[in-house]
């Protein structure tokens, strides 16, 4: 595809994205909520708006920069996602997704209210055994023809979107004009204090959700380095400004107590404009409303598609939802299933009785103010981190104070919502913590910038974070078997055995080349100079895939640079989130013995993940020879044998050296059973443990043999481990060391 | 008949599309087939569905395409607000003999919702346009499918 083909893809001029961010936001709180804020606050209604605007600007600054960054499908989900990782991306994600989904059933609400004054119905309908406003009926019929419009994907022209947008903006512009030729400052209602504006502030957040669907969007966004900035800040600067000055004139062209005084099914914007100008200005709000609040619902239920595909292609929920549909290439499920969504808040708000529209656009609001906190901790991830392909257009001015007071003031305005909504929204978010946990780890496989960091630099960090980190890592429910390659001489055998190991547990194989360079060489040089020092790494790794190959087991490479080798793998083991390491041991192998002992004996404490280590005399596990004591480290010999025989048809003999031998066949008889071994052919033995392991062995082809004690692996690499079985015997010998497994709660505490 | 399969172009919409076509091809004899998926834009608007969404499902039906047809296939994504205007281009683009078509049936209602873009190809289109009956729809046998069109 060539990149004239790229850029046709991208049709969203600056003014259609602008438009976009003002149509979403407009809609919802300047035709719905300016009665509910002047009765709150009073005279500070407009600063109630403003104070949210000022808000909102604080994170489409930081939108921005994450947008021009990474112009992706998604939006503030994709964000999150790719710098705090998964766990706050199934967060946002779900909060993002249910946040449209709860704004848009507030828009349809809302639209429901504007018709039920233009046919003159209201109050209440009982259908059966429930009686439901006629507000909602109409906005549950409203839904459902926007959720059908989208469904089938009828077509929408770019110019019916900017139509609307301008003719909102020309009634509110001719609303205010006339308006504020009328209006007094004794006219201004009494100040109701702060805490009030606040609330105020609170419910009417729900006005500045749009500007984060512009980013949802991004992909389609001409010149996004340059329009996407523009149309995120600027509507939303836009639309402060115009609820602002309609603000001012609702509470100052009429006179005081009038809003007060307007009643329940009656809309105060269009009682003020019918004063102010009489029937046609009635008119002329109550066709704007009708706009505003359609065009609002329809651009969210697009954009929570997006959301949808881009949590779906990171299977955080599962990508079936994504599928497009034959005819009308719409993602019809994901469409439908927020439509259901929507119907469903709508209905529901009306059934758990109070003010339906607050209880929807406190939700919403709620749910924004998440992601707009969470976004604002993405951008300082993304500085922190600086990863080498994070590079925006757009940069946040006055770094980082301006993302730290988005990111508080977005948390603190929660305080200010409705307490049963911040409870109800509490358990949604809580929900999506227990969808990563149950659902989405076992999943996914993208890991967030954030954990990268943290354990990169898992020396530097406190502990805390790392096991924080490391326990919540995705690990993406295959079977993950690494192999740390150096030596190209035992390359085949160990990409064989792991190969073997991964075929029967449908996992895959990750091959991955360390180059160690001196310490006098810094890292960095060596990236830079990686073709020179490193000249067989592309052999190797190619050989690597094709051994892989002939067992059919996905196999991907990587290469590290390091000082120090063994510390390595064991940080790539708990990146890539391994469940078993294959690796080599002998004089080539990864850090000579006697190396960095003091460093090592901290690293050993806590291995990563299950370790195999074999010393390679050859590969062939025809006769393998099973030596145990017990413990859990003969448990994973125990289950390697079996992987082998599996595929290799081996035979398994055990052996333990015990006091006498009618004890020592107790225990095996016992260990075999437990273990699934029966087949095994059983060798008591007594005396000298060494010497009856190197009799068996003789008859063997290799030796599987479980660190029996704890630390094998800390004294293999340091040298203080004098297993004379492994130097002994002729065979090859396999090492197998368990991880301990750790809860979680012990891994942070403990 | 030879020249004209000298280098077809082949539009396939859905995996569905991809499949049906290919049974249709099947006992034609093609020089090279270029199979192209048009992405349809809204034109300044946000779109149905995000481009990139599309992108990954235009690869999966170009496999599917490929793998019913059993031969190698060149293959192009392109965008448009219209979907016959944007295959013409292509069209030209890679110098294609014919484009060659399968419609699929479907009622009047699906087609005013989804614009009849058989229709559109055939007649405004300056190349050849072969419509080739769709074998896997059940019903009229071939003559009768091409006398009710």
């Amino acid at each position: 595809m060539s990149s004239g083909d790229e850029e046709l893809a991208k049709d969203l001029g600056p003014l259609a994205a602008l438009t976009i961010g003002v149509g979403t936001m407009i809609g919802a709180g300047i035709f719905v909520l300016p009665g509910a804020a002047v009765e709150t606050a009073g005279s500070l209604a407009v600063a109630a708006f403003v104070v949210g605007g000022a808000i909102a600007l604080l994170t489409a600054l930081s939108a921005s920069e994450l947008g021009t960054a990474m112009p992706k499908s998604g939006g503030a989900y994709f964000y999150v996602n790719h710098a705090l990782g998964p766990l706050f991306g199934s967060i946002a994600g779900w909060a993002n997704w249910l946040g449209l989904a709860f704004a848009s059933a507030f828009y349809m609400v809302g639209f429901g209210e504007y018709i039920q004054l233009i046919i003159g119905v209201s109050g209440a309908i009982s259908l059966g055994p429930v009686s439901l406003n006629v507000a909602t009926i109409i906005g549950l019929v409203g839904a459902a023809f926007f959720v059908g419009v989208n469904y089938v994907g009828a077509k929408e022209t770019g110019a019916l979107q900017n139509v609307i947008v301008i003719i909102l903006v020309a009634i509110l512009a001719v609303f205010t004009f006339i308006g504020g030729l009328q209006a007094d400052i004794s006219n201004l209602p009494a100040n109701e204090g702060l805490p009030n504006m606040l609330t105020a502030t609170g419910f009417i957040f729900v006005s500045y959700l749009g500007f984060v669907q512009i980013t949802s969007v991004a992909e389609e966004i001409k010149e996004p380095g340059k329009n996407l900035p523009r149309a995120v800040i600027g509507s939303v600067v836009l639309v402060t400004g115009i609820y602002a000055l309609v603000l001012f004139v609702m509470s100052g062209a009429v006179e005081p107590g009038f809003i007060a005084g307007i009643g329940g099914d009656d809309i105060a914007v269009v009682e003020v404009a019918d004063i102010l100008m009489g029937p046609v200005g009635a008119v002329a709000m109550l066709f704007g409303g009708l706009l505003a609040t359609a065009s609002s619902a329809n651009a969210s239920i697009l954009a929570s598609s997006r959301i949808n595909f881009a949590m779906g292609r990171d299977e955080i929920v599962s990508p079936d939802l994504n599928e497009v549909h034959p005819r009308f290439a719409t993602p019809y499920k994901s469409i439908a299933i927020t439509g259901g969504l929507i119907l469903a808040f709508i209905l529901g708000a009306d059934l758990i009785g109070g003010d339906a529209i607050l209880t929807l656009s406190g939700t919403a609001s709620f749910l924004h103010l998440v992601i707009y906190g969470l976004l604002n901790i993405a951008l300082i991830v993304m500085r922190v981190a600086d990863p080498a392909e994070y590079k925006p257009d757009f940069r946040v001015p006055l770094y980082p104070i301006t993302p730290i007071i988005g990111a508080i003031t977005s948390f603190a305005l929660i305080y200010y919502i409705d307490p049963l909504v911040v409870g109800f929204g509490s358990l949604i978010v809580g929900g999506a913590v227990l969808w990563y946990v149950f659902y989405a780890r076992t999943r996914t496989t993208k890991q967030g910038i954030l954990s990268e960091y943290i354990l990169d630099r898992s020396e530097e960090m406190p502990e805390p974070a790392v096991s924080a980190a490391a326990s919540v890592q995705p690990d993406g429910g295959e079977y993950k078997v690494m192999v740390p390659l150096a030596n190209p001489e035992h390359e085949t055998d160990l990409i064989t055995l792991a190969s073997a190991i991964a075929k029967q547990r449908n996992g895959t194989v990750e091959a991955i080349h360390v180059v160690t360079v001196p310490d006098q060489t810094s890292l960095q040089y060596g990236a830079d100079h990686i073709d020179d020092l490193d000249t067989e790494s592309g052999n190797l790794l190619q050989r690597a895939r094709e051994d892989a190959e002939t067992f059919g087991v996905d196999l991907e490479t990587s290469t590290i640079i390091s000082h120090e080798s063994f510390e390595e793998i064991f940080d790539a083991a708990r990146d890539h989130a391994a469940d078993l390491v294959v690796m080599g041991w002998g004089e080539d192998s990864h850090g000579s013995p006697g190396r960095a002992e003091s460093a090592m004996d901290e690293v050993m404490q806590d291995i990563p993940c299950d370790f195999l280590v074999l010393k390679d005399r050859g590969f062939d596990p025809s006769k393998i020879l099973l030596p145990t004591a017990g413990g859990p480290d003969s448990d994973l010999s125990a289950e390697m044998a079996k992987v082998l025989a599996a595929e290799y048809d081996s035979e398994i003999t055990l052996l333990h050296v015990g006091d006498t031998e009618a004890e020592a066949q107790d225990f095996l008889e016992l260990w075999a059973d437990e273990h699934g071994l029966d087949d095994a052919e059983l060798r008591a033995a007594t005396g000298d443990v060494e010497e009856a392991i190197e009799d068996a062995a003789r008859e063997s082809t290799m030796v599987v043999i479980g660190a029996t004690e704890r630390g094998l692996l800390e004294r293999l690499v340091s040298g203080s481990l004098v297993l004379d079985v492994a130097a002994d015997v002729e065979c090859s010998v396999l090492l197998a060391e368990q991880a301990r497994k750790r809860s979680l709660w012990q891994r942070i505490f403990g | 008949m030879a020249e004209l399969f000298e280098k077809i172009l082949v539009p396939v919409a859905s995996r569905e599309d991809a499949s049906a076509t290919a049974a249709a091809l099947a006992g034609h004899e093609a020089g090279d087939i270029v199979a192209v998926h048009v992405i349809e834009k809204a034109g300044g608007a946000i779109d149905k569905a995000g481009v990139e969404q599309r992108e990954l499902e235009a690869e999966e039906i170009f496999d599917d395409f490929r793998e019913a047809l059993g031969r190698p296939i060149e293959t192009k994504i392109t965008y448009g607000t219209d979907v016959a205007e944007a295959i013409f281009d292509v069209a030209h683009d890679v110098g294609a003999s014919s484009i060659v078509i399968t419609p699929r049936g479907g009622s009047r209602w699906i087609r005013l919702l989804t614009g009849d873009v058989a229709l559109s190809l055939v007649t405004e289109s300056d190349l050849p346009v072969v419509v080739l009956p769709d074998q896997t729809q059940e019903g009229p046998t071939d003559e009768e499918a091409i006398e009710d069109e």
